[in-house]
């Protein structure tokens, strides 16, 4: 590490001038983003970030006033999180987008509830748009009840001798909800719960559970859970030889850079589940897929997607609304229709869900790529998203 | 006015030197929030500067107790009506009965074995956390905790200045009950025990139960500190009873000092405004705090606060020998 005298006056001045961040010209409107740029989570919130900051580069302008953006390092600490919202909203600042982790965005998304701002966040949490939904949070991406209706049911109808089930399953909320979600599919379908094996949120080695699946048999391994203990859990699979006669489904997967991580060995004939994926053909993924390849001369992945679809929302809700007062925007976010990166998208007024497409992926040989980025093919788009009544949404 | 290391009559410079302190925080500190952080953590690691300093009992186990003040205050206070108050008092009681069963179970063991087990209770109390996600809010945690007053309706909590004279007040409070524990006879007994332990049992005193009240005392700090943080945030997250949480606590108190009270402070100060700096100059930050916690450990073994006081006291002397003239033989 270098830290040079002029980086750490930098540093200096910049956390003496934060509590200036709304001082602005009236010409400007002050947009905060809360995510983890240190701490654990740092390399996720990196990325988040950054599509953020390139949509805001983009669109310059909100309801013709000039952006200006703000980022606050919640350190991985959703306590951090609140007191830097505080801070920020303390200042006058209204506009927050951003999270790393669903227990920091449920936490911010009561403050900001609470001091009359606006909060557009990408957590994976029922609960965001469910039992502790409110008037001033949006969220982007599709949660576990999308990511399992929209994987595996269209993965049913294409495979209808697969019969026989098994599961393993992160022992964390996340992964208990993709395990719900599942269990309740298979049960309509009449399909076979074979077992479920769950392993810790601190595991790194998976064997033993996934033996264990070998030793029942099953037609299909369902890996339910998220981040690096996806990528290990598929690894190790593939590597006990499983994919030969077992498909194995992922209904979370982030798409590009975690098929990045395994290589098209591992990803070919896997099915998986995300929330963006590059290739889409659509206005609004033409934009940011340009916008992004000029940047970076990379294709986009997940978490730039997020950081930007979030910013982008705040962007087409105050043109929409030619305003930023928070009441306006608001108004003007419910049932807000616009071209994003998966296509076209709704936010649906009643718990303020972006209704979105969802896609079931399955992994192409290395000999069918087309670029190097080319790892799986979209098999089926769906919308599939709880109704507001079954996730328990009840407006404050 | 190394309180811990020998006896100190109360209330001593550093009481007076404290509350200075906590009236200038919110002025000279960029904002009132990042004021309110600093005295809720400098209570937190107050817990681990009592039990180091004063008993010679490391635990890792503190985090446990923070945490179970800071969901405790947060259930309190999302299913009754009680005023804040009431609600911090009450969490921190609970800490302080399961810092008593944690200390029974455990005070048989000395070195690294009560160590281990803290830390082992600590583990515990985190996957007990997420095991009971319905009354815990599991991952998510505990969000929308009201405010209430401090007493029924007096002392409203709804600007941050407000909210942080009530945790400033709180903090001075618990760092002169701990000063009063020290200079008492019960204070002495303990330091006999750090120095000693056999010999003072020996001597007829029950080091068994002595050790445990001692716990007691300091998980009292530390569920003391997790209402506190319930209060400040209007949440309890997860990260209030992770593991992690020890640590960071023993990190304030060895890199404050544990010689003193106010060490507690110093550190936490410290921890908590070199992670706001240091985290907008360098995602990794938590490699430069190892770095400085290894550096003061070899190099300021008595913490910045008995490096402070050494210092002071080193050109005391040097003074006194100037001032006063060298008798003059024959």
């Amino acid at each position: 590490m270098n830290i040079s005298r002029r980086t750490a006056l930098l540093g200096g001045a910049s956390l003496l001038a934060s509590p200036m961040i709304a001082r602005a010209q009236t010409n400007k409107v002050e947009v905060v983003g809360i995510y983890s740029l240190s701490g654990t989570f740092a390399n996720v919130g990196d990325l988040l970030n950054k599509g953020t900051v390139m949509a805001f580069d983009h669109y310059k302008t909100a309801a013709g006033k000039q952006i200006n953006y703000t980022l606050l390092d919640d350190q991985g600490d959703a306590g951090r999180a609140v007191r830097r919202v505080q801070e920020a909203m303390g200042q006058g600042v209204r506009h927050v987008v951003g999270c790393t982790n669903s227990a920091i965005a449920l936490a911010v998304a009561k403050e900001v509830h609470a001091r009359g701002g606006i909060y557009i966040h990408m957590a994976g949490a029922d609960e965001a748009t469910g039992s502790q939904c409110n008037k001033s949070s949006f969220r982007w991406p599709g949660a576990s009840y999308t990511a399992i209706r929209a994987t595996l049911e269209p993965f049913m109808q294409a495979n209808p001798a697969a019969k026989r089930w098994y599961t393993i399953t992160g022992q964390y909320v996340f992964g208990e909800s993709l395990l719900t979600n599942a269990k309740a599919v298979m049960q309509e379908k009449g399909l076979t719960n074979l077992g479920n094996s769950y392993h810790a949120l601190s595991e790194r080695e998976y064997s033993g559970y996934i033996t264990a699946a070998m030793a029942t048999n099953p037609d299909v391994l369902a890996v339910l859970n998220f981040g690096n203990q996806t990528v290990d859990v598929v690894r190790q699979a593939v590597s006990f030889g499983l994919k030969r006669n077992v498909k194995i489904v992922v209904p979370w997967c982030t798409g590009l850079d975690q098929y990045q991580a395994w290589g098209s060995d591992i990803v070919e004939g896997v099915y998986f589940g995300t929330n963006y994926w590059h290739g889409v053909e659509s206005p609004g993924n033409r934009v940011l897929s340009e916008v992004v390849r000029a940047k970076t001369n990379n294709a986009t992945n997940y978490l730039q997607a997020c950081g930007w679809a979030v910013a982008q929302m705040f962007v087409e809700s105050a043109n929409k609304a030619g305003s930023l007062d928070v009441p306006d925007l608001t108004r003007a976010m419910e049932g807000l229709t616009y071209e994003g990166p998966t296509g076209t998208e709704t936010v649906r007024a009643a718990d303020h869900q972006v209704i979105k497409n969802y896609y079931l992926m399955r992994g192409k040989a290395r000999s069918a790529m087309r670029d190097a980025d080319d790892f799986a093919e979209i098999l089926q788009a769906t919308k599939a998203f709880m109704s507001p009544e079954q996730a328990g949404c009840k407006m404050a | 006015m190394n309180t811990f290391s020998a006896y100190r009559p109360f209330p001593d410079a550093t009481t007076g030197a404290l509350a200075i302190v906590l009236v200038a925080l919110p002025f000279v500190l960029p904002s009132v929030t990042l004021a309110s952080e600093l005295v809720v953590f400098a209570v937190g690691a107050l817990s681990c500067t009592f039990l180091l300093g004063l008993v010679g009992l490391l635990s890792f186990g503190q985090g446990l107790f923070f945490g179970i003040g800071a969901y405790g205050a947060a259930l309190i206070l999302l299913h009754s009506n009680s005023g804040s108050l009431v609600a911090v008092l009450a969490a921190a009681a609970m800490a302080a009965i399961a810092a008593a069963i944690v200390g029974f179970l455990s005070v048989r063991r000395r070195g690294i074995y009560f160590v281990m087990l803290t830390l082992a209770f600590a583990q515990m109390g985190y996957f007990a956390m997420l095991a009971l996600k319905n009354v815990t809010g599991g991952e998510n945690g505990l969000t929308g905790v009201p405010r209430p007053p401090i007493v029924a309706d007096l002392g409203v909590l709804a600007h941050p200045q407000a909210v942080y004279a009530f945790l400033a007040a709180i903090c001075f409070l618990a760092f002169v009950l701990t000063q009063r524990v020290a200079s008492s006879p019960l204070g002495s007994v303990l330091r006999a025990i750090r120095e000693n332990d056999i010999r003072a049992d020996a001597l007829g005193y029950d080091v068994r139960l002595f050790k445990i009240a001692a716990l007691a005392f300091g998980g009292f700090l530390a569920g003391l500190a997790g209402a506190m943080h319930t209060i400040f945030l209007g949440l309890a997250p997860p990260n209030t009873i992770e593991p992690e949480m020890s640590e960071r606590l023993v990190i304030m108190a060895i890199i404050g000092g544990t010689g003193s009270p106010m060490g507690a402070l110093i550190g936490a100060g410290f921890y908590v405004l070199l992670a706001d700096f240091l985290s907008t100059l360098w995602p990794r930050w938590l490699m430069i705090i190892a770095f400085l916690m290894i550096a003061i450990v070899l190099f300021l073994p008595n913490g910045l606060w008995g490096s402070a006081e050494l210092l002071i006291g080193r050109w005391k002397s040097h003074r006194a020998r100037a001032v006063s003239p060298e008798p003059v033989d024959g």
